[in-house]
């Protein structure tokens, strides 16, 4: 068990890749929102890539083993201390019975996970640990964790290899300034918004609004300009040209609510009556999730294939050949 | 209009968004579900989920298993074959739900939201005016006098949109704004045209007119009805809401909290859109109920 002595923000459990079939009953994906960091934290422990871990968003938790293991911290660069003393990020460590681990502030980067040898063993619900904390499913209890709470760790298939690391260009490359390229797919409803708009769209700096979370990232940008799709249309659709009859969402969608883009991430509702002009694509998670409130978004059109075949690579990189010892 | 052939655009590197028409329409509705069945049935490598909606279906695919151009030729390939509408028969299961209309539970959220919100007309009495009738147990009766068709479920877990099958208990209803705060779970709700019974105390912007005790998500399973699942419908299913009294209404409330409630679902019935237009053709569209 791990006992949560402090939980900080919003910690949660996460399994990759979250939990799938139910999306037409309106149960997202969730699953961890940087899943290169995630992977490799678990491989650095010795586990497979899809067991549950925590993700920690911005301030980390506070967590004392009740038995010997090995963990690995992988994604943004915390502070990690294990009783007092600091321990190395994108490797694996081993942790004494009783030990205390301090995660501290994100500082470069905004989204940490951690990786425990076994995997975190809570309950799955619908064939997933993942937690979908707005209505209360999976993880702890259905949401983050709490203080007091105990984490039931899983038996270990082998026990983890402590000094195992990831190899630094194997790793997401979360820049210390605050502006990201983040790619963007055409579609599915690009033909809503007229040429001058789609420029726009490219063109400007969108800036991340502290309202954002797991459900979706809100952007501030100038304004948006539309097709005659978007304003001829019949009554059914809504009245603001952004409204469209409802539609499923893709993962990822950057979905248009009046003059407010909000990219719809892992938690994010699955259908819904606004357009999508644009699609962030999978390779391109890892950024927004590294991102921070008032950090700016440049979006880079790339297309399908282009898009594909960044996640390959991601894949490609998510195995054992990313690691090394780390002496 | 319902387009003649579908249309297909990307959603990323791992959706696909099918448009099949642009307006709300149950024909159309009911070919989108046709289709996700014969989809399913097909089971092509490399389709994950299929998220069926009015009349657009989001596709999502393993792009390491299954390429864009793959997915486009096989699921257009399948529409291509589906035939006449009229001979497809679905699986609709038929739920009912008990409904104190005009209830407590409802009242005191617009009392709530008159209060800290902005005083607003009683919901009921607001769509009795507007749908130009005689009172509010004429809406009782309109309302629980047809079978509802789930056209599709989302932007909230276990929340079904529900469009009267009856075209002479089709209402129409304006959207709170601001919207709620707060809804209770079980309200029975009225935006648009689409009613809906909101699984969970959530925000919202449907006018509200009744309360059933009867879940439709439970995350803790206690509920036969969600041994297999959290929440109970699926699109295509369908629906009908019976008036009770207070009395009825706390037996069944006391029946869920004890666990021991077994939903009312007619779960071998199917639904022929052949038959449906038959029974269409014999309506007296003059009648009100």
């Amino acid at each position: 068990m791990i006992e949560v002595v402090k939980a900080g923000l919003e910690t949660s459990v996460q399994d990759f890749p979250g939990r799938y079939g139910f999306w037409e009953q309106g149960f997202p994906p969730s699953g961890p929102f940087d899943m290169w960091s995630f992977r490799l934290a678990n491989l650095l422990v010795g586990n497979a890539p899809d067991v549950a871990g925590l993700e920690i968003q911005f301030l980390g938790p506070t967590l004392r083993f009740e038995r010997e293991t090995v963990i690995a911290l992988t994604g943004a660069t915390m502070a990690p201390k294990l009783d007092g003393a600091p321990i190395p990020q994108w490797e694996s460590v081993a942790v004494p019975a009783g030990a205390v681990l301090e995660t501290g502030f994100a500082r470069i980067g905004a989204r940490a996970y951690l990786a425990v040898a076994g995997g975190i063993e809570t309950a799955p619900v619908l064939g997933s640990r993942s937690t979908f904390h707005m209505a209360g499913v999976g993880g702890m209890e259905g949401h983050a964790i709490e203080d007091g709470q105990h984490l039931p760790l899983g038996a270990c298939a082998k026990d983890g290899t402590p000094g195992r690391r990831v190899k630094e260009d194997c790793r997401p490359p979360i820049p210390k300034e605050n502006s990201w390229q983040i790619e963007v797919v055409a579609g599915p409803n690009d033909d809503w918004i007229d040429e001058a708009g789609q420029r726009m769209f490219l063109e400007s700096d969108w800036t991340l609004q502290a309202r954002s979370n797991r459900t979706g990232f809100r952007l501030t940008g100038p304004e948006w300009t539309f097709a005659a799709r978007a304003t001829d249309k019949g009554p059914e659709h809504g009245e603001h040209p952004s409204n469209i009859l409802d539609h499923g969402y893709p993962v990822g969608a950057v979905n248009l609510c009046g003059q407010t883009p909000i990219i719809l991430v892992n938690d994010g509702p699955s259908a819904g009556g606004f357009i999508n002009p644009y699609t962030v694509p999978s390779a391109a998670f890892w950024k927004l999730a590294q991102s921070k409130p008032n950090d700016t978004y440049r979006f880079h059109l790339v297309s399908v294939t282009e898009a594909q075949a960044a996640r390959r690579a991601i894949d490609a990189l998510c195995t054992e050949s990313s690691l090394e010892d780390a002496r | 209009m319902i387009y003649d052939e579908p249309r297909f655009t990307p959603g990323g590197d791992r959706f696909i968004e099918m448009e099949l028409g642009d307006e709300l329409n149950f024909d159309l509705n009911f070919l989108v579900h046709a289709l996700t069945a014969r989809v399913r049935e097909a089971d092509f490598d490399g389709i994950i989920e299929l998220l069926p909606n009015m009349a657009s279906i989001v596709i999502s695919y393993d792009p390491d298993r299954i390429g864009y151009d793959d997915v486009v030729r096989k699921i257009g390939g399948i529409f291509a074959s589906l035939g006449s509408l009229e001979d497809v028969e679905l699986p609709s299961p038929l739920y009912t739900f008990p409904v104190l209309y005009f209830d407590h539970v409802t009242r005191a959220c617009w009392e709530d939201y008159c209060a800290r919100i902005v005083e607003k007309e009683y919901d009921p009495d607001l769509m009795v005016r507007l749908n130009k009738l005689e009172s509010r147990a004429q809406l009782a009766r309109i309302h629980s006098g047809t079978e509802y068709w789930v056209a599709a479920l989302g932007f909230y877990p276990g929340l079904a949109s529900l469009i009267a099958l009856d075209p002479r208990c089709r209402l129409t209803a304006p959207k709170y704004n601001p919207p709620r705060t707060w809804t209770p779970k079980g309200t029975l709700g009225y935006g648009g045209s689409v009613t809906c019974l909101y699984p969970a105390r959530t925000p919202g912007g449907y006018q509200i007119i009744g309360h059933s005790p009867v879940p439709v998500v439970d995350l803790e399973q206690r509920l036969r009805a969600f041994r297999d699942r959290l929440a109970l419908l699926k699109p295509g299913d369908r629906v009908r809401f019976v008036p009770v009294g207070r009395e009825e209404y706390d037996h069944v409330e006391a029946q869920v909290e004890s666990g021991e409630y077994e939903h009312q679902v007619a779960a071998y019935a199917k639904f022929s859109i052949r038959a449906y237009h038959a029974w269409l053709e014999t309506l007296d569209m003059s009648i009100r109920f």
